[in-house]
């Protein structure tokens, strides 16, 4: 009765096919200008004609490189200031209405700001990566330390654990399923922001590349390409943060 | 109660210090006034945009307007399609499958990576933004409907045949009902993507509107105007996803207002 | 020590009669003296939980706390468990004033309170993480406790991947793991069902004649107090007192269905109904 995996895959394909096919035979029969949206197969074959891998490769990796230290300066940040604010009460009620002030600003919001107080250069896209990754991360570490279940930690000091035992011993492995669940929130909002960022202030990166191409009126072919590039880049890591978070809390954890 | 009385007091002397501290930084010449003005600078800077307005004759108020009119209109675009095909996607099981990986993809592209491509096909007015508002908020609200509507406790629907409703009666009687916290969620969510999306969207092309009075700001040296921008738009966001969660415990009494934002 | 866990219904207590004699002696394994516990309720004004408590628990006595909810038992657990303080008054065992946990307490709690990111050995483990062993030691500790509650096998599994008794008596092992010379047990086996919850009452009873602990057990349950116990101390409400100290007397090893255990049965409920 329990209908398999193989068949969710193959339906799955199935609308992709439908939807890729249909998007091809609408330009390549004439009901879409392909100047302003390419078939995939056209796009595909004009990206590469005017782009080499290696132009590519070289946007790819600048702004993986741009998102991998924002991310891992904001992810770092926000356990530590999320955890501390969660355990200890004092720092919890200092920065707690500070973190709520300037949750609700959109991280694209500090561009002007981190210019003013970065420059143009590479930290102030850092910084607002940082600030992406920063807060769903804080949020997260804040809410898992506060919602860690009293009796494990009572359980834990019946052991003679207090402290920062306590703190690491218990309250981490605790917290770690909603840490990891912002974790992973983070890492997507610092992926489409990274893109803003390197639109309106870069002069390389995907996001970058794209711009580049309209503002110098080139071909459209290269937007989607890019545009379904980030977007594939994306989903990859994103896998690959939830399988990694999956190994490590999936068997106690459950999913 | 004095406990709760002392930590107020508590949290504000300390984060009034800092403030304070901040001021007499910049009174003494340590932090650059451009760089970090104080709240002082900050205050007056809100004064001169309620008055004089920024770029002169824009006041806050009409930049507040024009980005709140943006983003109504794209999340309502995207509330509008995404609503009725998530109930579609939701109660079919093919459906669901066939088009989960498309949904998968959708959400993935980030919508601001969109812009260059919405340039080319609207130009830099107006519905580029509205646009691309509505295509960010749309994903959000179309996986939160098919999972509203995809995972309603079998028990209910079967309780709902047993009572003798069937079709659209049991769709309107059991499943909207019970979809309705979720749909609620997605309905927050997409909100704050239309935040994130409008600050990105007005910084080209457009001097109304906050996202782009704070970037015309800084190039005028402006800092506590950038500042004072930022600040209504966090407010802005945070009033209305309260105001939201209101609705939503008017409207839904039965559900848990958080539920969905964990996971 | 060879029994198996899921059928040890008649594991005889041969100790039972030195065991009665070996709790007379003077030195009482817990002293609670006059100890009240008043929490400050929203108006300011105090609520007294516990008032005026006064016990001495023999050494490797079993005793039942028994009373409604709302008398304070939990509460006067958790202070012999050193995680409360007491308002006013004092807790000794063995002779020494409790300043926190971890003075040779052990405690199992309701829920299991296992660490669910820890394996049941790794559970066990961290019971005795702070005693005076090697690491080694501590390894043969936990796979004996492990072995005494029946679970050698389930070594490697979660707490999640585990019944809610095998939950429990893991729970059991990592509090024998501490060493402690006292076990307090809050309700341990109340959210499990009828037919678990003997078998665990029969497998504690065989580990308490073997290890030789003073029981401290709370518990809402008449019958499981009449077949564990050797005293049982029932609590009354508003504010929590001492009602009645009742002699379990009927010898071990116990039968559930001994006529005796119907007359105290009364006298408990009678006791409770005051």
């Amino acid at each position: 009765m329990k209908p398999g995996r193989t068949s969710d895959i193959l339906l799955g394909l199935a609308g992709v096919a439908i939807v890729v096919a249909g998007w091809e035979l609408l330009v390549r029969g004439g009901a879409v200008d392909p100047k302003l949206f390419p078939s995939p197969t056209m796009a595909f074959a004009e990206a590469a004609e005017r782009l080499s891998a290696a132009t590519v490769a070289q946007h790819t990796l600048w702004s993986l490189y741009r998102i991998v230290v924002g991310f891992l300066l904001g992810a770092v940040a926000g356990t530590v200031i999320g955890i501390a604010a969660g355990w200890y009460r004092g720092i919890g009620l200092v920065l707690r209405p500070i973190i709520e002030l300037l949750r609700p600003i959109p991280p694209l919001a500090w561009i002007p700001l981190a210019i003013i107080w970065f420059g143009l250069g590479e930290p102030s896209k850092f910084f607002i990566i940082f600030l992406g990754a920063f807060f769903p991360v804080v949020t997260a570490a804040y809410v898992g330390i506060t919602s860690v279940d009293p009796v494990l930690i009572r359980a834990a000091q019946t052991f003679g654990l207090r402290g920062p035992g306590l703190l690491l011993r218990v309250g981490l492995p605790a917290a770690a399923p909603d840490l990891l669940t912002g974790i992973r929130i983070g890492w997507g909002l610092a992926f489409g922001i990274l893109v803003a960022a390197e639109l309106i202030a870069a002069d390389r990166g995907l996001g970058f590349m794209i711009m580049n191409e309209r503002n110098t009126t080139g071909s459209v072919a290269v937007i989607v390409v890019g545009i379904t590039l980030i977007g594939i880049l994306n989903l990859i890591t994103d896998w690959a943060i939830a399988a990694a978070s999956q190994r490590y809390i999936g068997r106690w954890h459950g999913r | 109660m004095r406990r709760r009385l002392i930590d107020i007091l508590f949290a504000s002397v300390v984060i009034g210090a800092l403030l304070a501290a901040w001021e007499l930084g910049v009174a003494y010449g340590y932090l650059k006034v451009y760089q970090f003005p104080p709240a002082s600078r900050i205050a007056k800077g809100f004064v001169d945009l309620t008055t004089v307005g920024f770029p002169t004759g824009i006041t806050v108020w009409s930049h507040t307007a024009t980005t709140i009119g943006r983003i109504l209109q794209g999340y309502a675009g995207a509330l509008v399609l995404a609503i009725p095909l998530g109930f579609v996607i939701g109660s079919s099981r093919v459906l669901d499958k066939m088009t989960a990986p498309l949904i998968v993809f959708g959400r993935s592209i980030a919508t601001l990576s969109l812009l260059p491509l919405a340039i080319v096909w609207f130009g830099t007015g107006e519905l580029t933004k509205i646009v691309l508002i509505g295509y960010g908020c749309f994903w959000v609200m179309l996986s939160n409907v098919i999972a509203g509507v995809k995972y309603v406790d079998p028990v209910l629907l079967k309780a709902g045949r047993a009572y003798g409703a069937s079709g659209i009666e049991l769709a309107r009687t059991v499943v909207l009902p019970a979809a309705l916290p979720r749909i609620f969620a997605g309905a927050r969510m997409a909100l704050g993507v239309g935040f994130m999306v409008i600050v990105g969207a007005e910084m080209i092309g457009t001097v109304e509107g906050l996202g782009a009075l704070i970037m015309e700001a800084r190039t005028f040296y402006r800092s506590e105007i950038t500042i004072v921008g930022m600040l209504i738009i966090g407010v802005l966001g945070f009033a209305i996803s309260t105001g939201l969660m209101w609705l939503e415990r008017a409207l839904v009494p039965w559900g848990d207002p958080l539920a969905g934002v964990r996971r | 020590m060879r029994s198996s866990a899921q059928s040890n219904m008649g594991a005889a207590p041969r100790l039972a009669a030195d065991q009665a004699t070996a709790a007379q002696p003077a030195a009482p394994a817990i002293e609670i003296d006059r100890v009240t516990k008043t929490f400050a309720d929203r108006a300011g004004s105090g609520i007294t939980v516990l008032d005026d408590i006064s016990l001495a628990i023999a050494q490797n006595a079993f005793v039942s706390l028994v009373g409604r909810s709302g008398c304070g038992k939990t509460t006067l657990l958790n202070i012999l468990a050193g995680l409360e303080a007491p308002t006013s008054g004092a807790v000794r065992i063995a002779g020494r004033p409790v300043k926190g946990p971890g003075q040779g307490q052990g405690v199992v709690f309701q829920q299991h309170a296992l660490f669910p990111w820890l394996t049941a050995l790794e559970n066990v483990k961290f019971g005795c993480r702070k005693r005076p062993i090697s690491r080694a030691e501590k390894e043969d500790v936990a796979r004996d406790l492990l072995a005494l509650v029946g679970l050698q096998d389930a070594a490697a599994k979660y707490p999640r991947e585990m019944s809610g008794g095998m939950q429990q008596r893991v729970a059991i092992a990592r509090a024998l793991a501490l060493d402690p010379d006292i076990l307090l047990m809050d309700e341990p086996f109340g959210a499990l069902d009828e037919l678990t919850r003997i078998e665990l009452q029969d497998e504690l009873l065989r580990i308490w004649q073997v290890r030789r602990k003073t029981v401290v057990f709370v518990t809402h349950s008449i019958s499981e107090a009449l077949v564990l116990s050797d005293r049982i101390v029932l609590l009354a409400p508003h504010p929590g007192r001492i009602a009645r100290d009742v002699t379990v007397d009927p010898p071990r090893p116990r039968v559930r269905s001994d006529p005796r255990f119907a007359t105290l049965y009364d006298e408990i409920w009678r006791g409770l109904s005051q």
